[in-house]
């Protein structure tokens, strides 16, 4: 559905985002997620025909944003980082507007107009200046304008910022209600976004992908490390000296009576945890492992690369 | 063409539900209005006194007696009365960042730009007609109605007006910055109408009648006379042209800069 192929960025000496690439299938809701400065905003510009790339290529539904901008933009709504819409238009004027500069027939702007009011729940707006509603309105507004031509993929740079829990709560109902019928890349550096409403995660750092995968995947698939933490009673350095003699521990750490153990590969080695403690006199309270959270890998990732860079 | 007529209407209520429309083309008529009647008071007194003398008693003429000056002067208030209606176009949306959305829509760059060029060549239209009741007025004095000359001076008006809004359209798409847009179109226009007075052009010079035939103004001199020249026409209609080629130009090249 959408292909990004070694797309590169630089804004004069600059370069935002180098050599990317990565593709969504129809229906997908992928999440594009990194820290500030990452290029997100940079790639989505790319991605919907407002600057080209300045080396690769982006493919939207098999025409490419180079040789036909046009056909591309018919196919995608955009939901800027921060929108800025036309303040001095009524929000069913603005409406009315996009839909019919994206070229919705005549005949049907009329109810699909409706339709997106209803869909975005901007009935209590409508005669209102776009100007004047609150960011959460004026986010939705924002999709409404995404929305109005029924765009088979939808682009949205951080759509829920600075909305309150309830307007981010709704805002991602009605994304996850859009999931199967239309393609949807959506970034964030908010995590339990990724988590909820995306099935694929994309992460970006310092202009780079450092991992591509399905949301279940990224935490084990990447990395086989898993953590165990437990709870002991007894003397620290002897505890932590008989978990660091367990075969395929890489690491302990202790704090207080609880202990973190890192162990390689993907076998559990709770029992063997278990039994080595209490066998050695020392009293076991607590034992529990836990898969990374998506927290770990995207930290884990970019500080990784950091360490890279510098050594 | 839906694109550019979308794109047009907009403009054109975004002008007529703010201020600076309406500001512009009232202290536009008001001048205008003074300057008429004015040279009316001058020219009446003129042939008045011309009448007592049986031996000048030929009619002078109303289009050099009384348009003429009109019209001349009226470059002048063009001048400054088109760059605050041109400054805004696109560098508001770039201020803004509306330009961000309505560069991501299925528009081509050209129909954004025409569209906001027909809506305020739409704006000086509506301020010459405006003043359409002045030759109403004159001929009403005279009965020696002759529409063709005073057609040509609203003819030359109405192109040199718009050679001033394309200009304008090409400073807004370089700057964000709607105050310096407005500044530098001043400087700009006002160049070019000095070109014509850097050498004088009777003086034979080749340089001369080169930046004669350059300067924006000199242009309008034989309209003002009611003479339709079609040197003048191309003048003007090429600097329409090539202000709206650069305007396209500098949009896409930003947008490649990013
Ligand atoms: N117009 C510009 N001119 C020059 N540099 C820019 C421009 N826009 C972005 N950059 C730079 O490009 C890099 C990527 O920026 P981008 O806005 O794509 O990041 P982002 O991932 O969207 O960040 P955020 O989470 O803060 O929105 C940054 O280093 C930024 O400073
Ligand atoms: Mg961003």
């Amino acid at each position: 559905m959408i292909t990004i192929e070694g797309v590169t960025k630089r804004y004069g000496q600059t370069v935002a985002v180098r050599d990317i690439s990565f593709s969504v299938e129809r229906g997908e809701i992928l999440g594009f997620l990194g820290p500030n400065g990452a290029g997100k905003t940079t790639t989505m510009r790319v991605i919907t025909g407002y600057f080209p790339p300045t080396t690769g290529n982006v493919t939207v539904c098999g025409h490419s944003v180079l040789d036909e901008p046009i056909e591309v933009k018919r196919r995608i709504g955009y939901v800027p980082e921060n929108p800025s819409m036309y303040n001095d238009m009524t929000t069913i004027d603005y409406l009315r507007f996009v839909g019919a500069v994206k070229g919705v027939p005549k005949a049907v702007l009329k109810g699909r107009v409706e339709d997106t009011v209803d869909r975005c729940a901007l009935k209590s707006v409508v005669n209102r200046r776009v100007g004047e509603l609150s960011r959460g309105y004026r986010q939705r507004v924002a999709l409404g304008q995404a929305l109005i031509n029924d765009p088979p993929v939808l682009v949205l740079d951080e759509p829920t910022t600075g909305l309150d829990p309830k307007q981010i709560y709704e805002i991602r109902q009605l994304i996850g209600s859009m999931a199967g019928e239309r393609t949807v890349i959506l970034s964030t550096h908010i995590l339990p976004e990724v988590s909820m409403t995306c099935n694929k995660v994309v992460i970006i750092n310092e202009g780079r992908i450092v991992a591509v995968d399905s949301t279940e995947n990224i935490g084990k698939g990447l990395d086989q490390t898993r953590s165990i933490s437990l709870v002991a009673r007894g003397p620290f350095d002897k505890i932590k000296r008989c978990l660091a003699s367990i075969d395929g521990v890489g690491g302990v750490k202790q704090e207080g009576e609880s202990y973190t153990v890192e162990t390689d590969k993907g076998n559990d080695l709770r029992p063997l945890i278990a039994k080595r403690v209490v066998d050695e006199g020392f009293e076991l309270l607590e034992l529990s492992s836990r898969a990374m959270s998506l927290e770990d890998v995207f930290l884990k990732l970019v500080t990784v690369e950091e360490e890279e860079k510098t050594s | 063409m839906r694109n550019i007529a979308e794109i047009y209407k907009r403009e054109i209520r975004f002008y007529f539900t703010s201020p600076i429309a309406y500001v512009v083309m009232i202290i536009f008529t008001a001048i205008f209005g003074f300057f008429f009647y004015r040279s009316l008071i001058y020219y009446s007194e003129l042939s008045y006194q011309l009448m007592q003398n049986p031996y000048y008693g030929q009619r002078i003429d109303l289009i050099l007696g009384v348009f003429g000056p009109v019209f001349g002067n009226n470059a002048i208030i063009f001048l400054m009365m088109i760059p605050p209606i041109s400054m805004r176009l696109i560098a508001e949306e770039k201020k803004s960042g509306t330009i961000e959305l309505l560069f991501t829509y299925p528009v081509k760059d050209g129909h954004i730009v025409i569209g906001k060029w027909l809506a305020a060549a739409t704006i000086v239209a509506v301020m010459l007609i405006l003043t359409l009741p002045a030759p109403f007025m004159a001929f009403g004095f005279t009965q020696s109605a002759e529409w063709g000359p005073v057609f040509a001076g609203y003819l030359g008006l109405f192109l040199m007006g718009i050679s001033f809004l394309s200009l304008g359209i090409l400073i807004s798409a370089l700057s964000e910055n709607q105050i310096v847009a407005i500044i530098i179109s001043y400087g700009v226009l006002l160049g070019f109408w000095f070109l014509g007075w850097v050498m004088d052009p009777s003086s034979g010079k080749t340089i001369g009648k080169v930046l004669s035939e350059l300067s924006i103004i000199d242009h309008l001199n034989n309209f003002v006379k009611g003479m339709i020249d079609t040197k003048d026409v191309v003048y003007y209609v090429l600097f329409i042209f090539v202000s709206l080629f650069l305007s396209l130009r500098v949009l896409e090249s930003k947008r490649w800069r990013g």
